[in-house]
């Protein structure tokens, strides 16, 4: 539970210090390090629409 | 990033892969209907450090017919629907509520999520959109009051607090405080 609550708080923290970062920087200079986590994310994940439809429980659905 | 107007933002970014994907299917998108981008992406677009397998977007009603076009014309482009093959099948899944999602021929991510619009909030994201200006084109987002009320007070997962605390940062000085707090009521009502 304590660490939960710790990891939480981290993670706000980072949220906090990269917007910060956002706008204390030029738009170029932030999005080409955002891009690497978009990109990266993207280009590593291979799915399926089956398997993309089943993680999110929408692979049963009924009109 | 310059808050233009409450209407504008201009953003010199460098474009990521989702907002290429994304800004392919608005220009289709655009052409048949009104829209609003809603919730992950705007926070994304904005500078979020993370990334999303799918962009929610709010559509405007539309009848078969204007639809059976936009379908037309997303197949030409090399877009397909992964939750139905059948026009008349996908566009009852929109109309009873549910989201259909397009991708890449031949790929499941990343994907649009389209959803008729079907509440007051929703007809509010398509009333009161903020055009990003973005160098190749611009994108409508569902204004960050809304956003922020409705990841606050409706979603509330650890990505949703994230999402909405960054928007809070980022447009400091930008916002309607007492809009969110009449968003967070409409949506009481709504959702509760």
């Amino acid at each position: 539970m304590k660490f939960t609550a710790e990891n939480d708080k981290e993670r706000m923290k980072f949220v906090d210090f990269w917007s910060k970062y956002v706008m204390e920087h030029e738009d170029k200079e932030w999005s080409r390090q955002q891009n690497l986590v978009i990109n990266s994310c993207l280009r590593s994940t291979k799915m399926t629409k089956e398997q993309f439809l089943s993680m999110k429980n929408e692979d049963k659905r009924q009109n | 990033m310059k808050f233009l107007s409450d209407m504008e933002i201009e953003l010199d970014r460098e474009l990521s892969d989702l907002d290429i994907f994304a800004l392919d299917f608005i220009r289709i998108l655009r052409k048949y209907t009104r829209y609003a981008v809603v919730s992950g992406y705007v926070a994304i677009l904005l500078g979020r450090s993370r990334s999303s397998e799918d962009v929610d977007v709010i559509i405007e009603k539309m009848d078969f017919g204007k639809f059976s076009g936009l379908l037309a014309e997303l197949k030409e482009k090399w877009f397909y629907c992964l939750n139905a093959e059948n026009e008349r099948e996908i566009f009852d899944y929109l109309k009873d509520k549910f989201g259909i999602r397009f991708a890449r021929l031949n790929t499941a991510i990343p994907n649009m999520e389209v959803k008729f619009a079907k509440n007051r909030i929703d007809e509010v994201s398509l009333d009161k959109t903020i055009r990003v200006k973005l160098r190749e084109d611009d994108i409508l987002i569902s204004n960050l009051e809304l956003n922020i009320a409705f990841k606050e007070k409706i979603l509330k997962s650890k990505k949703d607090l994230e999402d909405a605390r960054h928007l809070r940062n980022i447009s400091k000085g930008h916002l309607n405080l007492t809009a969110i707090k009449m968003y967070e009521k409409m949506l009481d009502e709504i959702y509760s």
